[in-house]
């Protein structure tokens, strides 16, 4: 039995051993004098010079903020893996989320309620008021910083343009012209002349619910649970039909129809794309993680129909805080919000900091972007930066001249990820099949959306 | 690979002799070559060749054969650049670690149930077939749920490689394939280093595991090869930890934004290890699939 | 994870009197005659498998139900809610496409995926040399990481422009170029297609075995008898393997029924959800929103397949307990 006893003992200790080594691994660093703060830095795959970009400014705020360390963390919205993420505690303490999710995740309070820090700042009262009341819930409490607005845009290639005969600096205007200009570039150049993102990740609703918006059409009537889903407008359907007849018809879309939002940007940066839309905000994207060479960017406004409606939608980004973070954590993260995001819409000398910093790391300064606060605030800020713009500001001219004429309308507000889901299998359907029956279809999508938005899903 | 001189016994020698089912027989075996060849070997062959062609010409004509010289380059570039080597070094650690577990659990718990025989014994190896019945991944939803939340402990496993390595254990198809060998280890083994004073710990070591290297193998084999091939669960457990993540879960999205020659190169070399490992152990593999399959009641 | 591979091999003989576990002692139980006897080895030992089993595979699979009676979003406490999530999946008009489409799948590899591997097998048993070098080439497949093999036939085969691989044989004889993952007719037997290219391998070998160990005796007789060579497959080949048939049938079932890889890899289930699966859907449930809602029903579903395959296996067992060859 000695032997048996024995053998009990070194599988006690080894037993011991495991459960201890797996206890240390699992033991968070020992506890710190300052306070920590992981923010959300670039995404994924970015360039080693944005990178260093973002390392400049996080050194130039641990110097003015000595008792704050703050640890940058690759980040990139993940709708479908958010909840887990938060479960999980692995979301850095300072995240960004899009306009179109913001509010959801406060009403169900898995972000930060911010109200008392942000009403604090000087600025507070300037936000747009249509601009704040994306980061504000039902309840009117704020849980975000809106610091990125944009307008949904239409992006072209100046050089394949060119290589169709047609003039660079004259994007098409109108839907009519735009589908002619596709035809033009697909027949001459052999690229796509039109794309149009068709992933069934809820991006094909959303540019599918961008272009019916240029027709004057609106996915909802209404507020809340009670609005009313009206997906299967004539504008809707005017605007599937004119998808259908790109596709179908004319064949100037190509032959890729599962793009989503990174990889319809890295094929227009590698020339397979005449034109698409996106926002307006891509630029930055498209040099830092799709090698796009400056010369054939071109930015135009949408085209849009001449009805009543007719109007571009917009989108952003809002800063966030994790919900867990109390404290000096929370003065913290909301710090870093005030520097990195607000700062160099407000203060010049931050705006000055933040442009030099972007050239000294070869990054786009001067992407067109939309007024956070009001329109005077935002001339101004740009005329502060004047002399550090490296995007080709000529080229974009169109956008910039364009874009303050046309009306800008907010996503649809309620349930607006189900309201896309619901339309994903529609624009695939069309790219799918020739004999679609986009009414019947749209049909179907507006009962599925409608449920959603009863169920406040 | 030994080359037996006989067949599976369904033609007869008078069949043989005769020409016109020697005929046909052996034109369905030449044609079951060239479509092997064709099936088997064709798309392996083509990504080794896809691998070292620059990524010009394979997307301009991908079946010509290096009308501009090969790129080498493509193979340096996928280490460096797509940092293919960081993503090789994960999946090894992840499989050495399944392995590792599996072999833990399926050994000891293989040796209770069939050498040491306590009374709970067949109860607990009924639970143990029981789980084969279960489809392994209708559990990813509460295993993710218990990863992220487990009971008891206050300490999410997300994003930690242990949520991988010691769930790999529970295979049920291990334990058993081992008990079945252990039951097949001659009794009077046991019953002689018994009277020579071994406990069950200098059995299991000293008698059980040297003979068991056969099984030992075709479990190690399959256990390496899971865990190379695996995909859903390390991807769901490490989503937010792109550069802990094997190759299966990085490679499809580092796609959008990889030229096609450094993709190829890329999975090549996320290849190279199963096939290299499969032309090794040829006969493992092949006899340990026949044994899965190869139900004689 | 458990490997795909499963097996439902009869209980083996047990050997009378095992050598290690003393006789028992009738009458009071005493914890230091049960040490001695060597049941705190015993639980020692199985102290790695009970764990790992307990909390990765019984305690997850009990798991579920409650999972499935609960509405969760991970970072609220769960509430319960009954039969709800059973009865929200079941309204999903989704849930139907998904079913159908498994069905579809399931369907297509079986005609392509379980003749053709027993053709092979008859064919390679029959080859008096190269069975080895026949049998590695079908399982070469097998050993690729099904993520290379789906990027592979996505982005090179079936890319859909005139420069595809099979696009590019197709052009030469002026045909094509198609959108093979494009078009919902064609989008589910493109992904059968390398499903089966990917996995057929493995069943090669499974009968490659079987037709091996059929006693040639009983080649001997009926040729003696006569037989041709056709009544000879049909009377002593395919009595001798019926068992590794039906089982094989049985695992290719449960096995394509919860195709998750190819749809998700290929077309995310598009398009237009023509490949849509149900382990796909339930995917979707669970990680398709931010809010996290859909785990009960994902749970729910999982449910539902697991009960389903379970009762079919049953069923069939019980169904060809008769004709499997003892």
């Amino acid at each position: 039995m000695k032997s048996s006893f024995r053998a009990m003992t070194l599988l006690v200790v080894a037993a011991a051993l495991f459960l201890v080594v797996g206890a240390a691994s699992l033991a968070n660093a020992g506890s710190q004098a300052k306070v920590t703060i992981n923010v959300a830095a670039l995404r994924p795959g970015s360039s080693a010079e944005a990178q260093k970009q973002f390392d400049d400014n996080v050194a130039l705020f641990e110097k003015q903020h000595p008792n704050i360390a703050v640890k940058p963390v690759e980040y990139a919205w993940n709708g479908a893996t958010f909840a887990a993420q938060l479960a999980a505690g692995r979301l850095p303490t300072v995240f960004t989320v899009p306009f179109t999710d913001a509010r959801t995740l406060g009403e169900h309070r898995q972000v930060a309620d911010i109200t008392a820090g942000v009403k604090k700042w000087a600025y507070y009262k300037k936000f747009q008021k249509t601009i704040i009341a994306e980061a504000t819930t039902s309840k009117g409490r704020i849980i975000g910083v809106p610091y990125a607005a944009y307008a949904q845009a239409l992006h072209y290639n100046r050089q394949l343009f060119r290589q169709a005969g047609l003039d660079p600096n004259k994007p098409p205007t109108t839907w009519a012209q735009l589908r002619k200009y596709a035809k033009q570039i697909s027949q001459r150049t052999g690229a796509a002349g039109y794309a149009q993102m068709g992933l069934n990740d809820n991006t094909a609703g959303w540019i599918a619910t961008t272009v019916t918006y240029t027709l004057g059409g609106r996915m909802e009537q209404g507020r809340g649970a009670n609005a009313t889903a009206t997906l299967n407008s004539r504008f809707t359907v005017q605007a599937l039909n004119l998808l259908k007849q790109m596709r179908w018809t004319d064949k100037s879309m190509g032959s890729t129809f599962d793009y989503t939002w990174p990889t319809i940007n890295q094929a227009f940066a590698a020339g397979k794309i005449g034109m698409f839309i996106n926002g307006s905000d891509i630029y930055t994207f498209l040099v830092q993680a799709a090698n796009l060479d400056p010369k054939i960017y071109g930015i135009a406004p949408l085209p849009l129909a001449k009805q009543k409606n007719a109007g571009v939608m917009g989108g952003g980004s809002i800063a966030v805080v994790r919900p867990d973070t109390k404290g000096a954590k929370l003065n913290a993260a909301l710090q870093w919000i005030d520097f990195f995001y607000m700062e160099k819409l407000v203060k010049k000398a931050a705006a000055l900091r933040d442009a030099r910093i972007l050239v000294a790391n070869t990054q786009p300064v001067g992407v067109p972007a939309f007024p956070i606060f009001n329109k005077v605030q935002y001339d101004r800020a740009n005329s502060w930066i004047k002399s550090y713009i490296n995007v080709p500001i000529k080229q974009m001219n169109p956008f910039l001249k364009g874009i303050f004429k046309q009306n800008l309308y907010p996503e649809p507000a309620a349930s607006t990820q189900s309201v896309y889901h619901a339309l994903d299998p529609v624009v695939q359907a069309v790219f799918a099949d020739k004999n679609a029956n986009v009414s019947a279809l749209l049909a179907q999508a507006n009962d599925v959306a409608q449920k959603a938005i009863r169920e406040g899903k | 690979m030994k080359s037996e001189e006989r067949t599976g016994g369904l033609l007869s020698h008078n069949e043989w002799a005769r020409r016109d089912l020697r005929w046909l027989f052996g034109s369905a075996q030449a044609l079951l070559f060239v479509l092997l060849i064709l099936i088997g070997l064709g798309p392996i062959v083509w990504l080794a060749k896809g691998a070292i062609t620059p990524t010009i010409d394979t997307l301009r004509n991908p079946l010509a054969l290096f009308p501009h010289g090969a790129a080498w380059s493509n193979l340096t570039e996928a280490w460096s650049q797509v940092h293919v080597g960081r993503y090789f070094w994960n999946t090894v650690v992840l499989a050495f670690g399944s392995w590792l577990c599996q072999i833990v659990v399926a050994t000891t718990g293989a040796f209770v149930l069939s050498v040491l025989r306590p009374a709970w014994g067949k109860f607990i190896y009924w639970l143990l077939l029981g789980t084969l019945f279960v489809p392994a991944i209708v559990l990813v939803v509460p295993l993710y749920i218990e990863i992220v939340h487990p009971p008891l402990i206050n300490h999410s496993f997300a994003e930690s490689y242990w949520a991988i390595w010691l769930p790999a254990g529970a295979s049920a198809f291990n334990v058993v394939l081992m008990k079945r060998f252990f039951d097949n280890l001659p009794r009077e083994l046991f019953e002689a280093a018994e009277i020579d004073g071994a406990g069950p710990v200098r059995l299991f070591f000293s008698i059980v595991l040297p003979l068991s290297k056969p099984i030992l193998g075709v479990v190690s084999v399959f256990a390496i090869l899971a865990e190379w091939k695996n995909f859903l669960w390390p991807f769901l457990v490490l989503t937010n930890s792109p550069d802990r993540q094997p190759l299966s879960v990085r490679l499809p999205a580092i796609q959008p934004q990889t030229q096609i020659g450094v993709l190829l190169a890329s999975m090549l070399i996320a290849s190279l290890v199963p096939l290299i490992g499969f032309l090794v152990f040829q006969r493992t593999f092949l006899r340990g699939t026949g044994l899965g399959g190869a139900l004689k009641g | 994870m458990i490997s795909g591979e499963s097996t439902t091999a009869g209980e083996p003989v047990a050997v009378a009197g095992a050598v290690v576990a003393r006789p028992r002692v009738r009458g009071r139980f005493s914890p230091v005659d049960w040490v001695r006897r060597g049941g705190l080895s015993a639980v020692a030992f199985a102290l790695p498998m009970l764990v790992i089993f307990t909390a990765f595979s019984w305690y997850p699979i009990t798991r579920l139900v409650v999972l499935s009676l609960q509405s969760t979003n991970l970072v609220d406490p769960p509430s319960w809610v009954g039969l709800q999530n059973f009865r929200d999946v079941w309204s999903d008009p989704l849930f139907m496409t998904a079913v159908k489409n498994t069905a579809y799948f399931a369907l297509l590899a079986l005609l392509f995926g379980y003749p053709i591997p027993l053709i092979a097998a008859v064919l390679i048993s029959e080859s008096r040399r190269f069975r080895g070098g026949y049998s590695a080439l079908a399982y070469l497949p097998v050993v690729i990481p099904p993520v290379v093999g789906v990027m592979l036939w996505r982005y090179v085969f079936y890319e859909p422009s005139s420069v595809g691989l099979f696009n590019t044989v197709l052009g030469w004889f002026h045909m094509g170029p198609y959108g093979w993952l494009q078009s919902t007719g064609t989008a589910m037997p493109a992904l059968v297609v390398e499903s089966t290219w990917a996995n057929a391998g493995t069943t090669v070998i499974i009968y490659l075995a079987a037709l091996m160990s059929v006693d040639r005796d009983l080649y001997d007789a009926a040729s003696v008898d006569g037989a041709s060579l056709w009544r000879k497959v049909w009377h002593v080949t395919v009595p001798q393997i019926r068992g590794v048939l039906l089982v094989t049938f049985m695992l290719q079932i449960i096995g394509t029924a919860q195709v998750f890889l190819e749809p998700y890899l290929f077309t995310s289930g598009g398009p237009a959800n023509a490949t849509l699966t149900l382990l796909l859907l339930v995917y979707q449930y669970a990680f398709g929103n931010s809010i996290g809602v859909g785990f009960g029903q994902a749970a729910a579903l999982s449910l539902m397949v697991a009960v389903f395959l379970a009762i079919f296996a049953l069923v069939f067992l019980r169904l060809t307990r008769s004709w499997s060859t003892t």
